[in-house]
């Protein structure tokens, strides 16, 4: 089938408007948030249907082409970008929230469903969706389990991975089967754990089902200033130390709080200082004010210059607003962000930071820290005009570096946005090639033509026997 | 089989030795760690025992960063004692005694009535090293609190029961202690009592750690009186667990309960005792609770949040245990035998709705199937 053919069947399957294959129309899936990379496709397929993403991707294992399986594309890791002719697939016209159960706490979603708007669905049921990952208000849940997403909230509550029950699943072959199980426990192997954060490279959710959460009695919000970052990395420390477990710790940095009180974002942050915490607590009414008090004293222990509480719901949106748009606040210092995700030891958080300051000024660039600094989840965030090849060339070498800080600190090189393609590099640093191996047989079992988001995650001269198919690679002794 | 006639391995580098070498012999090999699951899971066939009580010790241990790693032979108490020190703690409480490995709690994805608050093992594990079934060493995960790089090899080893890769290393997330920590007993007079309370207790304003339904004939054994009891753990600084106990007051008759009432509850099972666990929708708990009912020699206990129940049957009553599963399943419950004997396990439990996608994970990891062979569950095992 010749490409214009294979867009003709294509159609055939979901109408006229359904099939993108002109270079403007296709613009917009040629990036997913992250300004280093930009791939255009040359097909997407829009499904409207989930008998039509069946339908799609069994006319695409016929014809034995790739695909990328995509959702909102702000997965920040070009991860949902086609590479060697793969067919993207959209699912942001799934977007039924297909059930709420209040009384078992369960949500049935299709794969397009934004995050928020299954919040909002539930919130009348005193109940919502925890994992809140900051591109909340964009992002679907069909790529949260695709990434095995985060947010801000995970700390307490966390990751998707932990609020996913079953999901049905389109496998690669266009073959159908239910992963985890709805309505109780799952006898034999945990493919469901396996398959959330395979990044579209083990098939398509079809559905999704997942925990919803009691919205807390009681909440409150906190923010603390401090005149270094290093001061703010210590007060989270000692909190995460404490026992307390807040639902969420988030730090900014000075840039970032300039950035974001610049912009029409402005959170009311102090905008002298060089970090600030905002720190959450949720549970029940009794004894709330008294971990407050607690964690008070931690950060003024800390030196912290002032630490105030959100006085009421209006307040507390502004102070989380400010976090959850800083990203975009950013825009105001240079035209692109490198919106970078690694994880440390949350006891190494002041060092660690203390270098990617140093590596920043080594290379002359301008880093934002804005992060999940609870569970030792970084987001050093490089501004830069991508305009510049001197300065993107400066900004590469220094991701590098930060990236193998970050490792040799103990950590990891993704916390929430995945490998895609950016991180493959980096995956040897903490993987052995057998380790990585071992990664590749088990994309082999859900997808032996190896056609679903190809060339993702784990680096391809890292799965021995590349070229021999996986039924020779088991048997061969 | 005893664990003394085992091979007994020290090192990582041992194990994968002993692995290449049953590879190489299509020799199969059972991963035995202090031996308290032998007698549990799916029936196995017969292999050579390769003991890893001997690889064991806390490898790495920052209460800063509430992470430990320790090798698989480690005893849940040793990680318990560790962990005391720093007012920290691995909030896993599996049936069976504490002197239990931490790898087979991982293998085993064990839990226990801690799972209400906490979770199970695949909620806690962070990171794993692993020999897989033609002797190399892996690593999956990592030791940081949140990891999404590379596929999910944790997930799929957690639970697994060894069929896939020998466990030598574990990763896992701790849990500072808090302040207070007690126990109450709500006893009811009958089972509508016991579902008003469970009702009332999901919008009351209390948080429990635990929070436990057990029969009359179990309460019994747990020196809580001979009724149908409600058992719950509270645990938090002193403000909140005043007005969680005033709260817990307003469910019912709440007596206080001895701590070491949930150590009993662990233990309680004897020997050759038969179990199974029933699971189905939180709100049908009540049902299954009904379909577990049988007058002699069981003993019921449920988690309501999860929708299970547990059933424990007295040894020599195995088929009145067969009888249960068998009502529960027509109940549309998830049957999940611990230990049950081998000729009943076919028509009491569950099947894996993924047999096929398992058998081919299980092919690509454990290519000659020589670990704990027939566990898995699946129809090629019995070719061995």
């Amino acid at each position: 089938m010749t490409r214009a053919e294979l867009a003709g069947a294509l159609r055939a399957i979901v109408g006229p408007h359904g099939v993108l294959s002109r270079a403007s129309e296709l613009l917009p899936f040629s990036a997913d948030g992250l300004p280093t990379y930009r791939l255009p496709p040359t097909l997407a397929v829009l499904p409207s249907t989930r008998q039509q993403v069946i339908d799609v991707v069994r006319l695409l294992a016929r014809e034995r082409c790739g695909f990328v399986p995509r959702g909102a594309g702000t997965g920040l890791s070009a991860g949902a970008l086609a590479t060697d002719d793969a067919v993207i697939i959209g699912l942001n016209r799934l977007t039924r929230i297909l059930s709420i159960d209040p009384v078992n706490r369960l949500a049935v979603v299709e794969p397009g469903a934004v995050n928020v708007s299954l919040t909002r669905a539930a919130a009348p049921h005193g109940l919502h969706y925890a994992p809140d990952p900051s591109s909340q208000t964009a992002c679907t849940i069909g790529g949260n389990v695709a990434e095995n997403s985060g947010g801000p909230h995970c700390l307490k509550y966390g990751v998707t991975l932990n609020h996913v029950l079953a999901v049905t699943v389109l496998l690669p072959d266009g073959s159908l089967t239910t992963l985890g199980n709805a309505e109780g426990e799952t006898p034999g192997l945990d493919l469901l754990g396996a398959f959330v954060g395979s990044e579209g490279c083990f098939g398509i959710a079809l559905d999704v089902t997942v925990r919803l959460v009691p919205d807390p009695p009681a909440v409150r919000t906190m923010l603390a200033d401090f005149m270094s970052i290093e001061a703010g990395a210590r007060a989270t420390s000692a909190v995460i130390a404490s026992g307390i477990l807040p639902a969420a710790v988030e730090m900014m940095d000075g840039p970032t709080i300039r950035a974001v009180e610049a912009s029409i974002y402005a959170a009311g942050y102090p905008a002298d200082a060089e970090a600030v915490l905002l720190i959450e607590l949720d549970g029940l009414e009794a004894g709330i004010d008294d971990d407050v008090r607690r964690i008070e004293a931690m950060c003024a222990d800390a030196g912290a210059r002032t630490v105030r509480v959100a006085r009421d719901e209006a307040e507390r949106a502004r102070l989380w607003q400010g976090r959850k748009k800083a990203f975009g606040a950013m825009g105001r210092v240079a035209p692109a962000l490198v919106v970078q995700d690694a994880v440390i030891p949350r006891t190494r958080l002041p060092d660690v930071l203390h270098t990617i300051h140093e590596i920043a000024a080594r290379w002359d660039i301008q880093v934002c820290n804005v992060f999940h600094a609870g569970d030792g989840n970084l987001h050093p965030n490089i501004a830069f005009d991508p305009h510049d090849p001197a300065a993107t060339e400066r900004v590469h070498h220094a991701m590098r570096e930060i990236m193998r800080a970050c490792v040799d600190a103990g950590g990891t090189i993704t916390g929430e946005h995945g490998v895609g393609l950016d991180k493959l590099e980096y995956m040897p640093l903490i993987f052995s090639p057998d380790s990585l191996d071992a990664q590749c047989r088990l994309r082999d079992v859900f997808d032996p033509d190896r056609r679903a988001n190809p060339g993702k995650v784990v680096p391809v001269h890292a799965c021995r026997e590349w070229l021999a198919s996986p039924a020779a690679r088991v048997r061969v002794s | 089989m005893t664990v003394d006639a085992a091979l007994r391995v020290r090192t990582t580098d041992d194990v994968a030795a002993a692995v290449k070498d049953a590879a190489q012999h299509r020799a199969p090999l059972r991963i035995v760690g202090r031996g308290h699951w032998l007698d549990a899971g799916p029936p196995a066939l017969a292999a050579a025992p390769l003991a890893l009580d001997a690889l064991s010790g806390v490898v790495a241990y920052t209460p800063g960063d509430l992470t430990l790693t320790a090798r698989a032979g480690t005893t849940l108490a040793e990680i318990a004692a560790v962990t005391a020190e720093h007012g920290q703690w691995l909030a896993l409480d599996p049936f069976g005694a504490d002197d239990g490995t931490i790898g087979a709690t991982v293998a085993t994805a064990s839990s226990g009535p801690l799972a209400h608050a906490f979770g199970t093992p695949r909620d806690a594990v962070l990171g794993l090293e692993v020999v897989t079934g033609d002797g190399t060493i892996i690593r999956t995960g990592g030791r940081v609190v949140k990891n999404v790089a590379g596929f999910d090899l944790t997930r799929l080893f957690t639970g697994s029961w060894g069929t896939l890769g020998v466990i030598t290393e574990v990763t896992v997330r701790l849990r500072a202690k808090p302040e207070g920590d007690e126990s109450w007993a709500i006893a009811v007079d009958d089972d509508d009592a016991l579902v008003a309370v469970c009702r009332a207790a999901r919008t009351a304003p209390v948080a429990p750690l635990a929070f436990e339904a057990v029969d009359a004939a179990l309460a019994s054994r747990l020196g809580l009186g001979g009724r149908t009891t409600v058992v719950v753990r509270l645990a938090a600084a002193a403000a909140s667990l005043r007005a969680q106990r005033d709260a817990l007051r307003t469910l019912g008759d709440a007596a206080a309960a001895p701590t070491t009432v949930w150590e009993t509850l662990r233990t309680v099972e004897p020997p050759a005792a038969t179990t199974l666990r029933l699971s189905q929708l939180p709100d049908r708990t009540a049902h299954t609770w009904h379909a577990a009912a049988n007058p002699a020699d069981t003993m019921r206990h449920a988690t309501p949040s999860r929708g299970i129940v547990r059933v424990i049957t007295a040894p020599g009553a195995e088929h009145a245990a067969a009888s249960i599963g068998h009502a529960a399943a027509a109940a549309r419950c998830t049957v999940i035998p611990e230990r049950l004997p081998a000729l009943l396990w076919p028509s009491v439990a569950t099947r894996s709705p993924t047999e096929k996608l398992a058998a081919r994970v299980h092919a690509a990891f454990d290519p000659w199937d020589i670990l704990n062979p027939g566990l898995s569950m699946l129809p090629a095992s019995r070719d061995v």
